[in-house]
């Protein structure tokens, strides 16, 4: 069992957050400036400021120095030792059964002998990861350990990601702001929202919930659809909801076909009239169920002939469009919108 | 002036600065990562009594240290019952008049290069398990090195080169405390303008070649 209960104040942001989980992999969720990354520092012991408790397997470690927590960190730029080979970071805490297995699983062999400064974003993350594993960590807090590397290559890591709980039995905390990571790497989800916890549990049933649009704003997955693929055409994938609606998705090399995928609201644009050639694969068609108005932003829900979505546009569109429920109105989604979601790979 | 006297003149030049050198640099390197990384309200003025002798005049700081090196004063006192003879007068208070001139170079470069460490660097390894002394050692040190050594050839520059401060405390007296910049004065003094330039010049090549060397070791570092 791992769980934590934190507090702190800063100047226009307030951490209140706790959560508990039981299981190898979890993922702390959540929107730039959220509050993830100060919980992953905190944790690690380098927050000082930040008041609370953090228990692992029963073991209250939130009063132990960075030093003697036995938290691995793997930042998100990776942070290798610059004067350092590969294997002069992995071996930093000096070598051990532990570092020579972090080398066989994140199949470092040919890289140890470069510099850090020689190495591949993905494979400069893979060398943090290996040499966090080394120190031997009860737990390994892994910060948006994708957000550096091409979408190409993060297929090539997901798997390493996907070994350590498995393979080296060294449980993880993964930061995210991707939900298809959160579905894909871990079996349960801590969903931040401003600092405190919004929702917590199986990354599909709290991503799937239609409750938590605030959440899923904070993920960015407003529209979520299950989807099979029903063609492919080179860069594109054809998908249907099962009520029979139509979206075209870019495809994504090493990445299979999705069974679940998300648009962001904001990045849907409407338009009054039914519009003429575009470069946007998906122009669906559809009608204001509901204007929400949040402010500055407004929800239009929107139904069409299958399903249901939610787009993000300003007032002042709104108002240019003459939106109203009952309106028709047309989505025009492009195809890099549509992101792949919650597939293990 | 003769070859061998030439040779006397550097070489006491080169163990007056060598021994400077090796006043300075423990105490040089530590107030460099105070600078860089205490914080405490009189952080400022730490900074500005580290510099000082830069911005001083030379004779006005060989003046402070006649004063602190005379045997009226409780530290000329200390020193001659440690030495069993006063310091002043002799190459070791070139030596000491040369560390304070060269201290705040080694000072401000090894600050400089202890700022330039990203901070992450040490956090990580302190997730490690390395306790802080050992982070020091193996991450904050070995990154900031170069820094450090940069001031450090400022540092020893400044050293050889010392002249004021130096012959207030060291006299000059061939032989003895007569470093490189003393025997060019006293020849331009006696008006034996031949040997001034002969000094002059060889110390401009020896400086030139120091230089060089260092600057070709720090960049085969980097690279």
């Amino acid at each position: 069992m791992i769980s934590f209960d934190l507090r702190a104040r800063y100047p226009g942001f307030r951490l209140e957050a706790s959560a508990a989980w039981d299981v190898p992999a979890a993922a702390l969720l959540g929107a730039s400036g959220s509050g993830k990354t100060t919980i992953l520092e905190a944790l690690a012991g380098l927050r000082p400021e930040v008041g609370g408790r953090f228990g692992i397997g029963g073991e209250e470690i939130e009063g132990l120095p960075a030093a003697r927590r036995r938290v691995g960190w793997v930042p998100q730029d990776a942070s290798l030792f610059p004067h350092l080979t590969a294997r002069g970071n992995v071996e930093f805490a000096g070598r051990s059964h532990a570092s020579d297995a972090a080398i066989d699983a994140l199949e470092l062999a040919p890289l140890l002998d470069r510099r850090a400064p020689q190495l591949s974003g993905g494979e400069r993350q893979r060398v943090a990861i290996a040499r966090a594993l080394a120190a031997r960590p009860r737990l390994l807090l892994l910060d948006e350990p994708l957000a550096s590397v091409d979408r190409p290559l993060r297929a090539r890591i997901v798997p390493f990601l996907a070994r350590i709980p498995r393979d080296l039995g060294v449980p993880t905390l993964l930061v995210t702001h991707d939900p298809h990571e959160a579905v894909a790497l871990a079996q349960h989800a801590v969903v931040l929202d401003r600092g405190r916890v919004a929702a917590q549990g199986d990354p599909r049933g709290i991503l799937a919930s239609p409750a938590a649009l605030g959440v899923l704003e904070a993920l960015g997955a407003e529209n979520l659809f299950e989807v099979r693929a029903v063609a492919q055409s080179p860069g594109v994938v054809s998908l249907e909801t099962p009520r029979g609606g139509r979206l075209e998705m870019a495809a994504v090399a090493g990445f299979p076909a999705p069974s679940r995928v998300a648009v962001r609201a904001e990045d849907i644009l409407l338009a009054g009239a039914e519009p003429g050639p575009v470069s946007a694969q998906n122009v669906i068609p559809g009608e204001v169920a509901s204007l929400e108005n949040l402010g500055d932003h407004v929800y239009v829900r929107l139904s069409t002939a299958a399903d249901s979505w939610v787009a993000k546009v300003t007032a002042r569109a709104v108002t240019k469009l003459g939106l109203a429920p009952g309106r028709r109105a047309w989505m025009l989604v492009k195809a890099h919108a549509v992101h792949a979601f919650g597939d293990t790979p | 002036m003769s070859p061998s006297e030439i040779a006397g003149i550097f070489a006491l030049t080169l163990k007056v600065a060598l021994l400077a050198m090796a006043l300075i640099a423990v105490p040089g390197v530590a107030a460099g990562y105070l600078l860089a990384r205490a914080r405490f309200p009189s952080l400022a003025l730490v900074r500005t009594a580290v510099t000082l002798p830069l911005v001083l005049p030379p004779v006005a700081v060989g003046l402070f240290l006649l004063k602190v090196l005379s045997v009226r004063s409780p530290i000329g006192r200390a020193t001659e019952a440690l030495f069993g003879a006063p310091l002043l007068l002799t190459w070791w208070a070139a030596a000491i008049a040369s560390a304070v001139m060269a201290f705040p170079l080694l000072v401000l470069g090894a600050e400089q290069a202890f700022a330039a460490v990203p901070r992450r660097l040490e956090d990580v390894a302190a997730t490690l398990g390395l306790p802080p002394w050992r982070v020091f050692l193996r991450v904050t040190l070995p990154l900031a090195s170069r820094g450090i050594a940069y001031g450090a050839v400022f540092a020893f520059a400044r050293a050889l080169g010392e002249f004021c401060a130096t012959s207030i405390v060291a006299g000059r007296i061939p032989g003895r405390t007569e470093t490189v910049a003393l025997a060019i004065y006293g020849c331009i003094e006696c008006f034996r303008e031949r040997d001034a330039l002969l000094l002059a010049g060889l110390a401009t090549l020896v400086a030139f070649l120091l230089t060089a060397a260092a600057e070709t070791w720090l960049r085969r570092r980097t690279a």
